[in-house]
């Protein structure tokens, strides 16, 4: 929620965060290379661009997924969301980490020979009909294309010049780049690895990842039973005060029932900024604040408090009783709706 | 619906101090990710496999016969580290075959002189650039001798097709599918390619390959380096080396 773009918004948790991040990276290509390495029952030395070339690269593996089971890990439990807060740091410093071990592999398995390295990676195995064997290196520049492209375009200045859901759908890409990545690592270094303590510690990586996301994945909130163009809620009094629930409106549509007080009111759950889960959220100084970067909007209209001009839709609310309703058609972004007063039996 | 959690949970706002009641969790996911990137690290990095026994070494320089086909090969005659009679493969510097110095000195004797690298039997000569690396002997006899190929019969091996460069050591490791493709650009450059074979022929368990008709082999072999595959030929001896001219429609991955 700014109304000007600067490069970079440094707050102290962004600094925590990122030398929490830089110093788990620095000690495991510090570990690697230094202690493990030189721990390794080996009969003649690795080549130090080798160790260097796996250093990194399995560096930015274990970065990439440990960023993606940050999603899951804060639906499952909100104390994770604070880690959620400066993800896009964790993936501009993954990129870098993998772009290191490119240039790398660039500089040593594509060098020194008669055809220019940029060239021989991609004509010097060409055995693309063939799984073992298959030329595993393009897996990997696919994946390390991806995250150059969502590395150039974390920064919200393209956030709103793409729109929030345009750059959400982007940044999904994640997936399929996790999935090249997986295959990358699968078919060539894990064929080499001949202590198996490598394919459990990768496999582990992939199975948590695959395991969280689907624990999260099975937490999401119902089919809402419905009454016509009303989508029912739940009941008014488990609401609590400056908290919200999450009806699903349609199978893409989700809407937050705040509590602000005595009296309730509803808004799209897809916050504008990263399309964040604003039910997950509280009120804070009269406004709804989005849980992932802290954005903030009105409960009653929408609107983000000036001088800031996001808005997100709102719904109509009515009450049977103390069972909530909610409309299935919502308002356009930033209307004001009267909020609807809770029931007197609820305390 | 989603529950709506529990009233006092603290709460945390990217922009604002971290509530007191999160930081203590904050703290220990902080210092959980520090130690598994330390334990992944030193893991990962202690349980990398042996790159075998190759390696490298000082200048070297040895006198012999020079044969061309299928890759350029030296019969030592004259040497101080090896000995009389024993074969050496030959190539260039870095990823380069001394295929254009070798094809005008097929059968003459000659000088040479560059890096050795060594595995096991296996020793191969990477020859400076120029007539340093690679020279007629003046006044030698126009036609030496070479021993002349021994037959062993038709074998049909399991075994790892590896450029002979980097797995005689000038790479650690030099085999496997995580090197193929800088195995491929060894070979492209002209370096002579070898069969390491699970199993020992004649005592050896690398031999030089070449195709049915004793020529190079290359080309043909490009899809099944650095794998373990399933390969039938005609096994001869050249001096103390195994040539395995082998029949490349038989190449199948090893089960
Ligand atoms: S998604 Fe970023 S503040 Fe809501």
């Amino acid at each position: 929620m700014s109304v000007k773009y600067v490069p970079v918004q440094w707050n102290p948790n962004k600094y925590v965060y990122d030398a929490v991040l830089l110093a788990s990276v620095v000690l495991y290509i510090f570990v690697f290379l230094e202690l493990g390495t030189a721990a390794a029952d080996v009969t003649q030395p690795i080549n130090g661009a080798i160790v260097r070339m796996r250093a990194f690269g399995s560096c930015a593996f274990l970065m990439l997924s440990v960023i993606l089971a940050i999603g899951p890990l804060a639906r499952l439990d909100r104390r994770f969301l604070p880690l959620l807060y400066n993800r896009r740091h964790f993936g501009v410093m993954t990129f870098a980490v993998a772009l290191t071990h490119a240039v790398y592999v660039l500089g040593w398995y594509f060098a020194f020979s008669p055809t220019d390295p940029l060239v021989a990676l991609l004509t010097a195995n060409t055995a693309y009909g063939q799984v073992l064997g298959f030329p595993f290196e393009v897996l990997g520049i696919a994946a390390l294309l991806v995250l150059a492209i969502l590395a150039a375009t974390s920064h919200d200045f393209w956030l709103s010049f793409l729109s929030p859901p345009l750059w959400k759908a982007l940044h999904l890409l994640i997936y399929p780049a996790y999935a090249a990545a997986v295959a990358h690592v699968a078919l060539g270094y894990l064929q080499d690895a001949t202590n198996p303590a490598f394919a459990l510690l990768f496999g582990g990586a992939v199975l948590t990842v695959g395991a969280l996301h689907l624990a999260a994945w099975l937490r999401a909130p119902a089919e809402p039973t419905t009454a016509d163009d009303w989508v029912m809620a739940g009941d008014a009094g488990d609401i609590p005060d400056g908290r919200a629930i999450v009806v699903r409106i349609s199978p893409t549509e989700r809407a937050a029932v705040f509590r602000n007080g005595r009296t309730l009111s509803a808004v799209s759950n897809a916050c504008a900024h990263q399309n964040g889960p604003l039910g997950e959220g509280r009120i804070v100084y009269g406004c709804i604040t989005c849980p992932w970067h802290g954005f903030q909007y009105r409960p009653e209209d929408g609107c983000s408090p000036a001088p800031f001009t996001e808005k997100v839709p709102t719904y109509d609310l009515k009450l049977e009783g103390r069972t909530v309703l909610v409309r299935r058609t919502a308002h356009p972004p930033g209307t004001r709706v009267e909020p609807t007063p809770l029931p007197e039996d609820v305390a | 619906m989603n529950d709506a959690g529990d009233r006092s949970e603290p709460f945390f706002i990217g922009w604002a101090k971290a509530p007191t009641g999160l930081r203590p969790f904050l703290i220990g996911v902080g210092l959980c990710l520090v130690v598994l990137f330390g334990g992944v690290g030193f893991i990962a990095a202690a349980t990398q496999a042996d790159p075998g026994s190759g390696r490298g070494g000082r200048g070297e320089t040895a006198i012999g016969v020079l044969t061309y086909d299928p890759y350029p090969l030296l019969y030592v005659t004259e040497s101080e580290r090896y000995p009389t009679g024993h074969t050496l493969l030959l190539s260039g510097n870095a990823k380069f075959g001394v295929q254009d110095r070798a094809s005008a000195l097929d059968g003459r004797l000659v000088q040479v002189s560059g890096g050795p690298v060594a595995r096991g039997d296996l020793d191969m000569l990477r020859l400076r650039n120029g007539p340093d690396g690679l020279s007629l002997v003046e006044g030698a006899p126009a036609t030496p001798e070479v021993p002349e190929p021994v037959p062993l019969g038709r074998w049909r091996l399991t075994g790892e097709i590896c450029d002979g460069q980097c797995y005689g050591g000038a790479m650690r490791p030099g085999t496997g599918l995580a090197h193929r493709a800088c195995a491929n650009l060894c070979l492209i450059g002209g370096v002579p390619p070898v069969f390491v074979s699970t199993q020992a022929v004649a005592g050896e368990e690398f031999l030089l390959l070449a195709d049915a008709e004793g020529g190079p082999v290359t080309d043909a072999v490009l899809d099944h380096v650095a794998m373990l595959v399933d390969v039938e030929g005609e096994v001869e001896r050249r001096g103390d080396l195994l040539v395995f001219r082998i029949d490349p429609a038989s190449l199948q991955v090893a089960p």
